[in-house]
């Protein structure tokens, strides 16, 4: 028989998929969304590589090198210049179709080699675009501060230097130069290395990478991860531990609707008991919210380039939430069959729930003492925290203990539920 | 012998009687119609008799056997009609016929020819792979009709089921419940319809304020009122009291009294003719005076002094 009430049911659901739809998108949404506004993208990089403009209007060795460095070495990685006159680079940073203009000026290097007067490179940020015009900023930030300490170190050679980028010097004195230069950077290096002020960041040990170091894996064969990627296996257990509250209140509150509709009076006048019809109906709900974390989780990480670290654990802890998220939403209905109310009552325990569990915020940025002491006894959190500890690689232990909880909660939330509906219905079906 | 006894039927909400000492019985092959206007405790009383109430005094017997001794043995022999449209607007008409059939207890393969016998007996056949919300409201009635019907029940029980659909297809839903009846089956149909109880019941039992107040065949019922006619006399009956003339109450029975209208029957076996000359010769100004056969809701009114159409 509940393979019969599952059947109707989910054609039932087939046939109206609006309100799982957009369960299901909202949380794929807000996840993309939040991702790619902090920089994740599933394409390889964290950014992808800078295009911008190069105007040399100096057109001297000096601004040479600086625009054949810019794409050298671990410079090419991330940037892509493209040489361009002026007007060129202007009209198409209005297309958007580059970051940022960089324009070496005419006599930048007259100037910076006789230090006469101050020199400036001119740099034109894409106001259409936020990450890649910043990072050229930076960027930019770094290189006249590394060419003001050559200046001001190698201020006595410089008159040397121009003449020799002007070639008026022989090899002879070009090497006598270099010895010089030399020289006066050995005497920097006191100053420079080791350095004076350093900070260490503590970070997750990245289970590749152990693996890589200990000669189990060689490093041709780690697999490949998006660093955007990490951003959105953090975002997305918790939109699916959000949303997949919201799913199971959709079809829990189906049973106040058939109580509304009569079709549950009239299963009443045949030969069954209620139970289970009821049971069928957690049962609906059960299956439906595996269906979505299946989309969610699998749908998601393939549309987002995660790379599941541990999927097992992760499917595992998928149905003990299921489990919890159908009990809770069976013992919400039992305690009120109106279901505009559940309804209601529904959305705001599971937006409650999520907020608390730390779904939409990391557990450390909410209140110090909600974090503290309710967060910890939350099953939203057990299920959100131990998803994003297996993908951050830890929580190898800690997800079983997190699935025995989540499963025990289910079984006592389904049978106090049992309970108040057997309670609520104990004087008949009509309302 | 009946396939349902009611006995003494009783339920209360707070204090209100919704069903007060109710009792029938309905027999196979005979439909008995409950007739009353809305909130008289039609619908209370089909729910208890369904198991979907419980009552708070009296009986329910089904095929001999206590209803609540064994509910779910009783439940086996009935096919409930509940007045809404308790069907699934998301499935097909063929789709709800067999989910309902699977839940009545037929298997697969059953449930599927018997919903294509009953597709095709309510003329719905041409629609059957169509959803239920797509349907006129007369095809929702059938179907909703059908869906009780799957297993072939012996006791049908019928809450007013033409309500609010157009007069064809009340009398397409008519004519399949006098195939039932044909058939055997014991139906029990509410309604508040007297076209409907007239036409097609056995005996009709007339509920009001969940008291049932008079049952029996029709020509029983109007009997009740003193014979196969009624006089409707039209004056001006303001300071009228006809207890005050003479004899007049030993001759006829006032069914209804207005200001404008005094509708009597004649009492024993007197001559129509007689009877028009004696009310014509009333000490009132008599415009108009006409012959007509009594109806149920001359009973009704009768019984209740208000029609059952206000």
């Amino acid at each position: 028989m509940w393979r019969v009430l599952l059947a109707k049911d989910l054609r039932r659901t087939w046939r109206n998929p609006l309100p799982v739809l957009i369960n299901l998108a909202l949380p794929l949404c807000v996840a993309g969304l939040v991702g790619l506004a902090f920089g994740g993208k599933s394409d390889g990089g964290a950014l992808g590589r800078i295009r911008f403009a190069l105007v040399d209007e100096d057109k001297t060795l000096l601004s040479d090198v600086l625009r054949g460095s810019a794409n050298q070495r671990e410079g090419g990685k991330y940037l892509e210049p493209v040489l361009l006159e002026r007007d060129e680079a202007l009209r198409q940073i209005n297309d958007n179709q580059i970051s940022a203009v960089l324009v070496i000026p005419t006599n930048f290097t007259r100037h910076y080699f006789s230090g006469r007067e101050p020199v400036s490179l001119e740099l034109i940020k894409n106001p259409a675009q936020s990450i890649h015009p910043a990072v050229m900023e930076e960027l930019l930030g770094a290189l006249v501060t590394a060419m003001n300490a050559v200046s001001r170190n190698l201020q006595s050679e410089f008159p040397d230097w121009q003449a020799v980028l002007e070639g008026k010097r022989d090899y002879k004195q070009i090497a006598g130069l270099i010895e010089r230069a030399g020289d006066k950077l050995k005497q920097a290096e006191r100053f420079i290395n080791p350095p004076l002020v350093v900070y260490e960041k503590e970070s997750a040990v990245d289970p590749e990478r152990q693996e890589v170091a200990s000669g189990t894996v060689r490093p041709g064969e780690t697999r490949k991860r998006s660093p955007g990627a990490e951003v959105f296996g953090f975002l997305l257990p918790g939109m699916a531990g959000m949303f997949l509250l919201f799913i199971a209140s959709n079809a829990m509150t189906d049973l106040p609707r058939e109580l509304r509709q009569r079709t549950l009076a009239r299963y009443h006048t045949l030969h069954h008991q209620l139970a289970p019809f009821i049971a069928g109906k957690v049962v609906f709900a059960m299956v439906v919210l595996l269906l979505c974390s299946v989309i969610l989780l699998g749908g998601g990480g393939l549309l987002f380039g995660i790379d599941w670290r541990s999927p097992g654990p992760l499917a595992l802890l998928s149905v003990g939430y299921a489990g919890f998220a159908a009990g809770l939403m069976a013992v919400l209905v039992a305690l009120i069959p109106d279901e505009r109310k559940a309804s209601a009552l529904n959305t705001v325990v599971a937006m409650g729930l999520a907020l608390a569990g730390g779904c939409m915020f990391p557990p450390q940025a909410l209140p110090a003492f909600l974090g503290k002491h309710i967060t910890p006894l939350l099953p939203t959190h057990w299920f959100v925290d131990t998803a994003r500890n297996l993908q951050a690689g830890g929580g190898e232990a800690a997800w079983v203990l997190a699935l025995v909880k989540l499963l025990a909660v289910s079984v006592v939330l389904l049978g106090l539920a049992a309970l108040w509906f057997r309670r609520h219905l104990r004087t008949g079906v009509r309302t | 012998m009946s396939l349902l006894r009611v006995q003494g039927l009783f339920k209360a909400f707070a204090a209100i009687r919704a069903v007060d000492s109710v009792s029938f019985e309905v027999r196979p092959g005979e439909v008995y119609g409950l007739l009353g206007p809305n909130g008289a405790g039609k619908t209370t009383t089909i729910s208890m008799i369904s198991g979907l109430l419980k009552p708070d005094a009296g009986e329910v017997v089904v095929a001999g056997t206590p209803f609540w001794s064994d509910p779910q043995k009783a439940k086996r022999i009935m096919g409930v009609v509940p007045q809404e449209l308790a069907i699934y607007e998301e499935l097909t008409g063929r789709e709800n016929l067999e989910f309902w059939g699977r839940m009545a207890g037929l298997s697969s393969g059953d449930a599927k020819s018997r919903a294509t016998e009953l597709l095709e007996a309510l003329t719905l056949t041409d629609r059957a792979k169509d959803v239920v919300k797509t349907y006129s409201g007369g095809m929702k009635r059938r179907i909703n009709l059908g869906c009780a019907l799957l297993h072939r029940p012996q006791l049908l029980l019928l809450d007013e089921p033409t309500v609010g659909i157009d007069p064809q297809a009340r009398l397409n839903i008519l004519e399949f419940i006098r195939s039932l009846r044909a058939s055997g089956t014991a139906i029990l149909y509410t309604t508040h319809y007297l076209e409907e109880a007239e036409t097609l019941c056995h005996r009709i039992g007339i509920i009001d304020h969940g008291r049932l107040l008079a049952e029996g065949t029709l020509k029983e019922l109007q009997e009740r009122l003193g014979g196969d006619r009624l006089f409707v006399l039209e004056a001006d009956l303001k300071e009228a009291a006809p207890e005050s003339w003479d004899g007049f109450l030993s001759r006829f029975r006032v069914i209804q009294k207005t200001e404008r209208q005094l509708v009597v029957s004649a009492l024993g076996a007197r001559d129509p003719s007689e009877c028009l000359k004696d009310l014509l010769g009333l000490p009132v100004r008599v415009e108009n005076v006409t012959l007509k056969r009594p109806s149920l809701n001359d009973v009704f009114l009768q019984l209740t002094g208000r029609e059952l159409r206000e």
